[in-house]
């Protein structure tokens, strides 16, 4: 029953009652209009309640699965373990590759560097400082295992956000400029292309010759 | 005319690996006066402290980028004749293309080789 017709209904019972007074009025009667009243009330209440209970429970549901999604997520493992783990990784990567180039360089230049006076002692020295740059070349073995790791972390991430996006009928909203977005496009900052240059270095002397 | 290879060559890069590399390629060409900076308004500073004969600069810095100080040489009476070459990971067109609009003399997109620094000195320069 809508909210207006058992409005109208209780409405028409009270007015009938005053109308003619209740005192005046037969106790049957008054029982029959109050039974009435109560009629009206209970099919509106029960209605009402329906329909509420029928929204809750869509609510509950879709929070109960979004607490499910969230939970399969591992939010507090990503969070705690996963990405400090990973910046760990690439500081890590960050740190061997640059002390490996120190090295390589360092012996570099001491080989460019190198006065020869006597062809034994001069070989000697650049065997020791080309076996030293090799050793330092093995720093490409960890830091490929540290890359593959962080590879692997990211697409954990991207796996459950695409399923969490998937599973909630997350939409994207408009997508926003940040001050470091506009700078990029301002300066043109695109970075280094994906497989190696986007222009050759062919062409770009085409457009200078 | 030969290249005086005594005279001063700012190197402007943010990775002091980048400088060192490019430092001990013009140092093998025989450059002899090379000095640094690590972004472009340090480059700048410097540029309007002392006279230098060539620029090789990256694009990518902050915060003055490469791309800006160029724009900032080419503005300014005093510096704009600087010969600059640009040495860099943006290889777009677009980016070649407005470093030529800027008034860029040469470009070299990174990773390069010393044969390609050489070549680029020497369309900038001239032989030495």
């Amino acid at each position: 029953m809508a909210a207006s017709e058992a409005a109208q209904k209780i409405r028409t019972a009270i007015d009938t009652l005053k109308s003619s007074g209740v005192r005046e009025r037969p106790l049957v009667e008054v029982l029959g209009l109050s039974h009435q009243m109560a009629d009206a009330m209970q099919a509106f209440f029960g209605s009402l309640d329906r329909s509420i209970i029928s929204e809750f429970q869509y609510l509950a549901d879709y929070i109960q699965k979004a607490r499910n999604e969230i939970a399969g997520l591992r939010p507090n493992d990503i969070g705690s373990t996963r990405i400090p783990g990973a910046s760990q990784e690439l500081d890590a990567v960050v740190r061997d590759t640059e002390r490996a180039t120190e090295t390589i360089m360092s012996e570099g230049e001491a080989l460019v560097a190198m006065q020869p006076t006597n062809l034994e002692s001069y070989k000697a020295e650049v065997d020791a400082a080309i076996l030293r740059i090799f050793e330092a070349c093995s720093f490409q073995d960890l830091t490929g295992q540290r890359i593959k790791k962080v590879i692997t972390t990211l697409r954990h991430i991207e796996d459950r956000v695409s399923r969490f996006a998937g599973a909630l009928g997350v939409q994207d909203g408009a997508a926003t400029e940040t001050a470091e977005e506009a700078r990029d496009r301002e300066l043109l900052l695109n970075g280094p292309a994906k497989d190696g240059p986007s222009t050759s270095q062919d062409d770009i002397d085409a457009l200078f010759a | 005319m030969a290249v005086d290879l005594s005279m001063p060559v700012l190197v402007v890069d943010d990775y002091q690996t980048m400088i060192r590399i490019i430092r001990n390629l013009l140092t093998q060409l025989g450059f002899r006066n090379i000095d640094e900076a690590k972004d472009g308004r340090q480059a700048l500073d410097k540029m309007r402290a002392c006279k230098y004969g060539l620029v090789i600069s990256d694009w990518n810095m902050e915060p003055m980028t490469g791309y800006e100080l160029l724009q900032q040489v080419r503005a300014s009476d005093q510096l704009k004749a600087t010969p600059f070459i640009m040495v860099t990971a943006e290889s777009k067109t677009e980016n070649v293309i407005a470093a030529k609009k800027a008034g860029v003399n040469n470009y070299i997109v990174k990773p390069f080789n010393a044969e390609t620094l050489k070549g680029k000195l020497k369309a900038v320069l001239g032989e030495f």
